[in-house]
């Protein structure tokens, strides 16, 4: 019995927090809110000669050949200081299932690129209905010759401005709804014909695109695992990406935590620190239960994804309907024990609520994952007679 | 990380299930676990599984081999609990006994004490209640009143405690009572072993509101002990409850494991009620609610983990422990409730008429109990703030 991360995961950790400190922390976010784009490159760059871009890259391309806790310290550190860029995607969803299922060329291409911090991705996965069931995915890529031809529209896009490539979920075949029949094809973003519209986000640390692919042709040797087989890859893919986001949304809340318990101590009223008053003080109790209660289900979610452990699916879906909430929670309980200091631009706990926001519902909504918990559980769910028709 | 147990451990709970296979009382394993509600049936009961818990070696397994216990690890305590949630084996009526009185004994009683008291603490010939509350004296545990005062070579108590669970069952009790006035509510307590069996002690059950009659009032009406009895220094009663308290290591183990049980009970709950002829478990926005309460038993039982893990890396544990005490006992009274309103309009049937299973109907209301004992929620809060995150203290008077 052993459950708490380990040295090297600790030193990870410490890593991190010195490279980002050193960036200026809190600042990232800001000076990227304020259309400096220059910022994500800095922090690629030096991720990268850190190593902690190939973190679960095997060796060959590059990488260090460790597994998703070893991400769990440095996605921690990163919501700490609610870092902007495609991280989870690139490195959680990506770099495992290019490594997994990916060509031979595929891995040359992309694995060292990522591992040395020079290639960005995003995921292009919502269309019109805006969920996550295959249904949903009707985008179509039609072969000709040694292209597929992509038409049709992505929704909620994050990053695409500046991401280097897109996996995009397509339909190859099949019948339109079911599993069957969806394909996975990286698309990378030099391609013409696609257009990106940006969309205002309150999270502004973290945009997002309507993205158009109008005949894009793309190779048929961009297709990621076999052709419409591309359902179970993407589920895979996104039990480790929801993984990633529950532990920057550990980090966030643990920031939170401090942030209220630090201002607790040093702002006085009625002659006293207002933690001393129980409102104040038992708040922030909530806060840090809930803070040690997410974190345990990131653990157990990356702990499942590193094994690929039979109960995956439940025990990341049981860590973001419970994470999600709580951070919105506790980013919200930070402004109201910081007063109206809370409630200013000036201050960074709105940053916190905002992205806790725009992560709470992105990939699966806590009710979608609570129901996905219900599933893999087998509890009994029989669809009423009413509900069918 | 790794959830694996080693070799030995693994073998230390193949022995422990079967010894409960064989051990349990008739029909256990099958469902049929109901503590006979008479009071002297239940004492009964109670007291013949405490005799066959000693005489199987499974009283107090963390005790050195040479006082008659198992010498076990932590992770053997921990596995300890488990297994007998798994199994909702009936309660330890000498848990004060095993748990914290023999082991502080042994670490800081004297060689009379040890001889006098330590086997019959394990085979349960004796039972221990815990004096602490007093009317006076709840969370404000230092404010205690009940006095001891030297005359001769003895110590003449009087004074009256509350809330002692099982002191009608009880042979002995771990005393604090104040033996110095100095001003200062911390000092001049001292700690006796008291005999219950004495014209100067009496006791008086207190119905509780699940109608049982498990804990009590208690009078000291010049109640001897002697200087044989004390435990740790005189006026030294407060350092003595800590090193009590210490050696109550598994008790949130204990809570985190039940829960565990409790909320796998609670799914077979919503699967077997019906509504409009379909399980409750296929109504959406049950299995909403019992995903949540899924995350959170979880939660609580890898909080545990890692709690255990930094106790196992250090040595020795650290504060964390009111951290699950205050998220289990709260997340357990949720649950109960819940199972109530999965019950409808029959739910508050009880006893012989309950809808389901009584268990139900009588732990919802025990559970109300959860959140006061052992320290109020607020009281945890409070320790959560000031010793883990370093919030001020309150203003104490
Ligand atoms: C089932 C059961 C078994 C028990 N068994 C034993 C036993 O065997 N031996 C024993 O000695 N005792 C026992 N107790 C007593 C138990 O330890 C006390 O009930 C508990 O410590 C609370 O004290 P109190 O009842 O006096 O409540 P009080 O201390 O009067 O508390 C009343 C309310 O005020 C709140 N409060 C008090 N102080 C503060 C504060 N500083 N800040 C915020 N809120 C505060 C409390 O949280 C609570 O909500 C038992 C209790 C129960 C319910």
């Amino acid at each position: 019995m052993d459950f708490a991360l380990n040295e090297e995961q600790l030193m990870f950790q410490e890593t991190t927090r010195q490279f980002l400190e050193s960036k200026g922390d809190l600042t990232l976010p800001r000076d990227y809110m304020n259309g400096n784009k220059q910022v994500l490159e800095d922090l690629w760059n030096g991720l990268g000669s850190l190593g902690f871009m190939g973190i679960n890259i095997s060796e060959t391309y590059g990488g260090l050949g460790l597994g998703a806790l070893s991400l769990v310290p440095i996605l921690e550190e990163m919501g700490r200081s609610v870092v902007p860029g495609p991280y989870p995607e690139t490195v959680a969803f990506t770099a495992p299932l290019l490594e997994a299922y990916g060509s031979v060329e595929q891995k040359q291409k992309y694995l060292p690129e990522i591992a040395a911090g020079h290639r960005k991705f995003s995921l292009a996965l919502l269309e019109e209905n805006g969920e996550l069931s295959p249904a949903d995915i009707q985008l179509k890529a039609e072969q000709r010759g040694n292209d597929y031809i992509l038409q049709g529209k992505k929704l909620l896009v994050p990053y695409a401005d500046i991401v280097d490539t897109l996996i995009v979920p397509v339909r190859t075949g099949g019948t339109s709804q079911g599993e069957y029949g969806i394909s996975l094809i990286l698309v990378d973003c030099k391609q013409p014909n696609i257009s990106k519209q940006e969309l205002r986000s309150m999270d502004e640390t973290r945009k997002l695109f309507n993205v158009e692919f109008h005949d894009v042709a793309v190779p048929s040797t961009q297709l990621l695992g076999a052709e419409n087989e591309g359902w179970a890859i993407l589920d895979q893919g996104l039990n480790y990406v929801n993984a990633a986001f529950a532990s920057t949304m550990v980090g966030g809340i643990e920031r939170v935590v401090e942030m209220s318990t630090e201002y607790a101590k040093t702002r006085q009223q009625f002659g006293q620190p207002i933690g001393r008053f129980q409102a104040v003080k038992h708040r922030i109790v909530d806060m840090k239960l809930a803070l040690e209660s997410s974190r345990s289900l990131s653990y157990y979610a990356s702990w499942a994804a590193e094994n690929n452990a039979e109960e995956l699916a439940e025990a990341v879906s049981m860590a973001r309907s419970f994470i999600s909430e709580a951070y919105i929670k506790a980013a919200g309980a930070n402004i109201q024990n910081h007063g109206g200091m809370g409630f200013t631009w000036e201050f960074d706990c709105h940053l916190f609520l905002k992205r806790a926001r725009s992560l709470g519902n992105h990939l699966g909504s806590p009710e979608y994952h609570r129901e996905k918990v219900a599933k893999e559980l087998g509890w009994s769910d029989v669809v009423p007679e009413m509900m069918m028709l | 990380m790794d959830f694996a147990y080693t070799e030995s451990e693994l073998a230390f709970q193949q022995e422990l299930r079967a010894w409960l296979e064989e051990n349990l009382p008739e029909g256990w394993l099958e469902g049929k676990r109901v503590v006979p509600e008479n009071e002297d049936q239940k004492a009964v009961f109670l007291r013949d599984w405490q005799r066959k818990l000693a005489e199987g070696g499974w009283a107090g397994i963390s005790w050195p081999k040479e006082y008659g216990g198992r010498g076990a690890t932590l992770m053997e305590e921990v596995i300890y609990e488990e297994e007998m949630a798994r199994v909702k084996a009936p309660p330890v009526l000498n848990i004060i006994g095993t748990a914290m009185v023999g082991p502080t004994i042994l670490q800081i009683g004297t060689d009379y004490q040890k001889e006098r008291y330590i086997p019959k603490i394990l085979n349960g010939e004796e039972i221990w209640c815990q004096g602490y509350s007093e009317p006076n004296a709840g969370s404000d545990l230092a404010a205690i009143q009940t006095r001891a005062v030297k005359k001769g070579d003895k110590w003449v108590i009087n004074g009256q405690k509350i809330w002692t669970s099982y002191a009608h069952l009880a042979d002995r009790c771990f005393l604090l009572a104040r033996t110095e006035n100095t001003g200062k509510k911390h000092e001049g307590i001292t700690a006796f072993l008291v005999d219950m069996h004495q014209e100067g002690v009496e006791t008086r059950t207190i119905r509780s509101i699940n109608d049982r009659r498990d804990f009590n009032e208690m009078f000291f009406n010049d109640a001897i002990a002697y200087d044989e009895d004390i435990v740790g220094e005189v006026n030294q009663g407060w350092k003595t409850s800590l090193t009590l308290l210490s050696h109550e290591r598994v008790g949130v183990a204990r809570q985190t494991f039940r829960l565990q049980k409790q909320f796998e009970e609670l799914v077979e709950l919503a699967q077997l009620l019906k509504k409009n002829g379909r399980p409750l478990a296929a109504d959406p926005l049950v299995r909403q609610n019992l995903a949540i309460f899924r995350a959170k038993t979880k939660a609580l039982l890898f909080n545990y983990y890692r709690h255990l893990t930094n106790t196992i890396r250090a040595g020795r544990p650290g504060p964390e422990g009111s951290m699950d005490k205050l998220a289990s006992s709260e997340l357990g009274q949720e649950m109960l409730a819940y199972a109530m309103s999965l019950q409808g309009a029959a739910g508050t049937l009880w006893k012989e008429d309950a809808f389901v299973d009584q268990n139900w109907q009588q732990e919802y209301l025990r559970s109300f109990a959860y959140t006061i004992e052992g320290g109020t929620s607020e009281i945890q809060k409070n320790i959560v703030a000031e010793r883990i995150l370093g919030l001020p203290k309150d203003i104490k008077y």
